[in-house]
């Protein structure tokens, strides 16, 4: 009875609180620049913005269902490959305009775009890159070829010490070296991406599998690689070369751990050609059955697009910068305080946006089979990936 | 005595009618909000209640409501919903009905035609008593030669139900440099006679608006907040005002909210005849505006067709389909191809799994049962462990510390260093990963089937096995024939549940494997561990996005699976009950 009276009450609770003001759920690390954002917005529009703390991971999850009903928040703040399934379900609105256009950068911009419109106003960039244990690899012998990375893991390993280990079976960490190579998931047209069009068994995809695969065969790479053990392995000092992104950089520091980043960008496969890594974005969405769109347009476009409200939310929550105006002031800056937003930023220019397409979602599972059975010698290089290409096409079609 | 009795009536009576007052405030705000079918679940369980308080033969019921309120939220409810949802494409794409489709289409959807006509504009309000109020006059100054208009507040055309509104318009009038004259009232315009721009308005029943916001001018800046969720926020939101040449003008999100332009609404409705049946008939379309093509309409979706003459689709709508996930249940050759091999190892996984957890749960009931063992509580403490850790973090032991290959403890430390053996690779090959599956299900199930075995063993009396023992029957036979048979007639219905259980323990799959290995070769995302249910799971997320109607059309059939087994597998266990007899 008190269960079914504490839905009825939620029920009546939020359907008379919605419409007052603007609600935007944000995960806790941007909340403190929001707060002055919206004070502002406040101030200047008399229209009350309230920040609601939702856990990253939730918002979405907790809006598919929410927004529908209209009971959902006027913004939400998210990854850029939420874009097209939200789109395309009617319940993003689009951005009208964006001012400064030309200070953004376009894989920034080309992440929240879908179907020629844009979705969301981004804010912060990231990507992966190779991270080095400094006691394990001296400055001078940092390698600028994946040919110098083997030899000089090689080297390094031993017992105990583990040369190069990264989330291999993964497809976002393994992206890089398919991509490099001249693999490609959609191919990007001028009217968006052809789901049509894969390029995940292509020469160069497979070119980039079988290196990945060697890494195993010639023994620099453990068996049983995964995200959990590279962590655990670098952060008590037994791994020299691992894969990782911004996110974990923080840890290793805590754990005491000298550690350097090679971005892609300064590594390669053969002359000329480097690893591509996904870019991932953040960025600011609104929802298409606000009662206050044109107001959640205006504070998303003029208070979180402004030079001034980027540089709000940097200062809070330091991730890599989208615009390129604020990025000449970070690297003009330096120090060792902004080296990893530097670095992993030199990293992602190199890199292409995660489709947003909803069509994405077969992509992941059907690349992992591959990479597992190639790493696993189940199958060959060839196989493994004709097979997940069909998977995909008979996902999506 | 009796004043305790009425005070008690009261207190039921009071409840009872805050009770129903709140569940017909539910009601009214589910149908409202058109979930039709929660309300009348709501309505049900509400005259039930009602009828058990009330009415004294129903007074036992009453201490079922309780029980009555959970089987209603939460088993009859989602059971209906699912089965409504699996007649439905509803899922990513299709979230909305299509009437709220078509309003969408109609009003939220606009395109900027190749000419615009764009207007700055400023708002002259009046003030009374210090205060602004909302009783304002629009000016608005083309862009491109500089001719002033007016315009009073716009006329409220719809409101929704919160009352907030959903449509006004207006019409421009133009004024001349000392006059206007607005809806037929005539106004003295008061210029500053050195910049020549507009102070204040002056109506003919001496009643004056204020220059008050504009937005590009900075001077006003102070009364932004005011205009802003005042007058824009409620007045201007959704207004649209004809102009001199009959085009409507809104609020332009190309220059975000600063200025009027001619916005043409994109999608319309047209009423054509359909030749293609049998005999004409009239239809109503959503036509596009700007390209005036009809838009088709299949799927439970609106397709457009774009400059390059390709349909793109604008926006889906929840339909029914009918048994079309059904069918697909039994067509596509996603399903088709690998059922076989899928329900074969759910059957078995279900079946291990219960076996060898019954197995090793009876042996360690049995074990623990003997008087002479020393240290019980200890042993049965230790024992249950596996249930009570939450399987999310045994799991990921196991998966991580003992089955890595290279790693992994039981590689490292067993395989390798005890017997010198090649390393297994215990998760990426189909036979080991079986194997890891069962034996950690075995693991997380054994506890359960110990403790229930160990209640069923105290409750058989000692003097079957002093009589066995007196007529010289071997521990051996004293098992088969005492133990074991009366055993099963308390456990066999466990059984039963555990193996259903087991069929759908999608967890006891995920968390380990994920489903995997792949299997070489495979054109679909199935597994050599996925059972039914998370392969299943697969196809309905994995995909493109989520599919519910999918999701949902595959439950039933699950159930319908289990449910079956269960009925035979309780009329097969029945036997046991004979025995007893």
């Amino acid at each position: 009875m008190k269960r079914f009276l504490v839905i009825v009450f939620l029920v009546l609770l939020i359907s008379s609180f919605a419409g007052a003001g603007l609600v935007i759920w944000s995960s806790e690390s941007q909340v403190p620049a929001l707060e002055r954002l919206a004070a502002e917005f406040e101030r200047d529009y008399g229209i009350r913005v309230e920040i609601q703390q939702v856990v990253f991971g939730d918002i979405k999850s907790k809006f598919l269902p929410a927004a529908p009903a209209g009971e959902g928040p006027d913004i939400i703040i998210g990854a850029h490959d939420w874009v097209g399934e939200l789109a395309m379900d009617g319940l993003l609105e689009p951005i009208p305009f964006l001012p400064q256009r030309d200070l953004y950068y376009d894989v920034a911009v080309e992440a929240f775009s879908y179907g020629g419109r844009l979705y969301g106003l981004p804010y912060a960039l990231e990507s992966i890159a190779i991270i080095y244990n400094k006691d394990l690899i001296f400055e001078d012998e940092v390698p600028t070829t994946i040919a110098e990375l083997e030899s000089i893991a090689m080297e390094v390993a031993d017992d105990e010490i583990v040369g190069f280990v990264y989330d291999a079976p993964n497809f976002y960490f393994s992206f890089p070296f398919i991509a490099g190579y001249g693999g490609y998931i959609f191919k990007d047209t001028p009217e968006g991406l052809d789901v049509d069009d894969i390029g995940l068994n292509n020469p160069g995809a497979a070119e980039g599998v079988a290196l990945i695969r060697s890494w195993f065969d010639m023994g620099l790479m453990p068996r049983g690689a995964n995200y959990s053990l590279m962590d655990g392995l670098f952060i008590e000092g037994l791994a020299a070369f691992i894969i990782n992104g911004p996110w974990a950089t923080p840890l290793y520091r805590d754990a005491g751990i000298d550690y350097g980043i090679i971005p892609f960008s300064d590594i390669y496969l053969e002359p000329g050609v480097t690893p591509k890594p996904f870019v991932g974005v953040q960025g600011f969405m609104i929802n298409s059955r606000s009662r206050s769109k044109i107001e959640a347009i205006e504070f998303v476009v003029n208070y979180i697009g402004s030079y001034r409200g980027q540089k709000a939310i940097f200062e809070i929550e330091r991730r890599g910068v989208v615009r390129s105006d604020l990025y000449a002031e970070v690297e003009a800056e330096g120090g060792p305080e902004l080296y990893d937003i530097i670095q992993f930023s030199a990293s992602a220019s190199v890199g292409t946006p995660m489709p947003n397409i909803p069509e994405m979602a077969a992509v992941w599972g059907s690349m992992e089979d591959a990479l597992n059975l190639v790493i696993n010698a189940q199958d060959t290089v060839g196989n493994a990936l004709d097979a997940a290409v069909e998977k995909i096409k008979a996902a999506i079609q | 005595m009796t004043l305790k009795r009425l005070a008690i009536l009261l207190c039921v009576v009071a409840f009872l009618a805050l009770f129903n007052a709140f569940a017909v405030w539910g009601i009214f705000v589910l149908y409202m909000d058109g979930r039709y079918s929660l309300a009348i679940v709501l309505g049900i369980l509400t005259v039930l209640i009602d009828l058990f308080v009330l009415n004294p033969k129903g007074y036992p019921y009453r201490y079922m409501i309780p029980a009555l309120v959970l089987l209603f939220t939460l088993t009859l409810y989602p059971m209906y919903y699912t089965f409504e949802v699996a007649f439905t494409n509803f899922g990513t794409g299709h979230l909305f009905t299509r009437p709220e489709v078509v309003q969408r289409l109609l009003n939220e959807y606009y395109f900027i035609p190749e000419e615009p006509t764009e207007y700055d504009f400023s708002v002259f309000l009046r003030i009374r008593d210090y205060k602004p109020t909302d009783d304002f006059i629009l000016l608005f100054e083309r862009i491109d030669d500089g001719e002033e208009f007016f315009s009073a507040k716009p006329d409220i055309v719809t409101r929704d139900s919160q009352g907030n509104i959903l449509r006004a318009v207006g019409t421009l009038h133009e004024g001349t440099v000392d006059s206007a004259k607005i809806d037929s009232k005539n106004y003295r315009i008061i210029r500053d006679p050195e910049t020549q721009r507009i102070i204040t308005l002056i109506s003919e029943t001496g009643e004056a608006y204020q220059y008050f916001y504009a937005p590009k001018d900075p001077d006003v800046r102070a009364n932004a907040p005011y205009f802003f969720s005042e007058i824009r926020g409620i007045w201007l939101r959704n207004a649209e005002f004809t102009d001199d040449t009959g085009n409507q003008i809104r609020l332009s999100p190309q220059t975000l909210f600063t200025t009027f332009a001619t916005i043409e609404r994109q999608y319309g409705l047209r009423t054509i005849t359909d030749f293609s049946g049998p005999r004409p008939e009239q239809r109503t379309v959503v036509y596009n505006r700007e390209t005036d093509q009809n838009l088709a309409e299949r799927d439970g979706t609106f397709y457009d067709i774009d400059e390059f003459g390709r349909e793109f689709s604008v926006m889906g709508y929840v339909a029914n389909v009918g048994f079309r996930q059904f069918r697909r249940l039994l067509e596509d050759p996603r399903i088709r191809g690998p059922f076989l091999a899928i329900f074969s190892w759910t059957f078995t996984w279900a079946g291990l799994s219960v076996l060898f957890s019954f197995t090793v749960g009876l042996a360690l009931a049995i074990t623990l049962n003997d008087r002479r063992l020393m240290g019980k509580k200890l042993y049965r403490t230790l024992l249950i462990i596996p249930w009570a850790i939450p399987s999310f973090i045994s799991v990921l032991v196991w998966r991580n510390g003992l089955f890595n290959e290279t790693y992994g403890i039981l590689n490292r430390f067993l395989v390798t260093g005890l017997f010198g053996a090649e390393p297994i690779r215990w998760l990426g090959e189909a036979f080991w990963a079986r194997v890891s599956v069962l034996m950690v299900n075995t693991w997380l199930g054994f506890p359960y089937m110990m403790t229930v075995c160990l209640g069923a063993l105290q409750s058989i009396p000692d003097e079957f096995y002093e009589a066995a023992s007196i007529d010289g029957a071997s521990r051996v036979q004293q098992f088969g024939r005492i133990t074991f048979p009366l055993l099963m007639v308390t456990v066999a219905p466990l059984l039963v549940g555990s193996f259903a259980f087991n069929f759908n323990n999608f967890v006891g799959i995920f968390l380990l494997t994920e489903g995997g290995p792949p299997i070489p070769g495979a054109t679909t995302p199935a597994g050599s561990t996925d059972i039914l249910i998370s392969y299943t799971y697969k196809l309905a997320f994995y995909g493109r996005g989520q599919d519910f109607g999918f999701a949902s059309a595959i439950s039933i059939i699950i159930f319908a699976i289990v449910a079956g087994f269960s009925w035979l597998n309780f009329k097969i266990s029945r036997s046991f009950e004979e025995v007893s007899r």
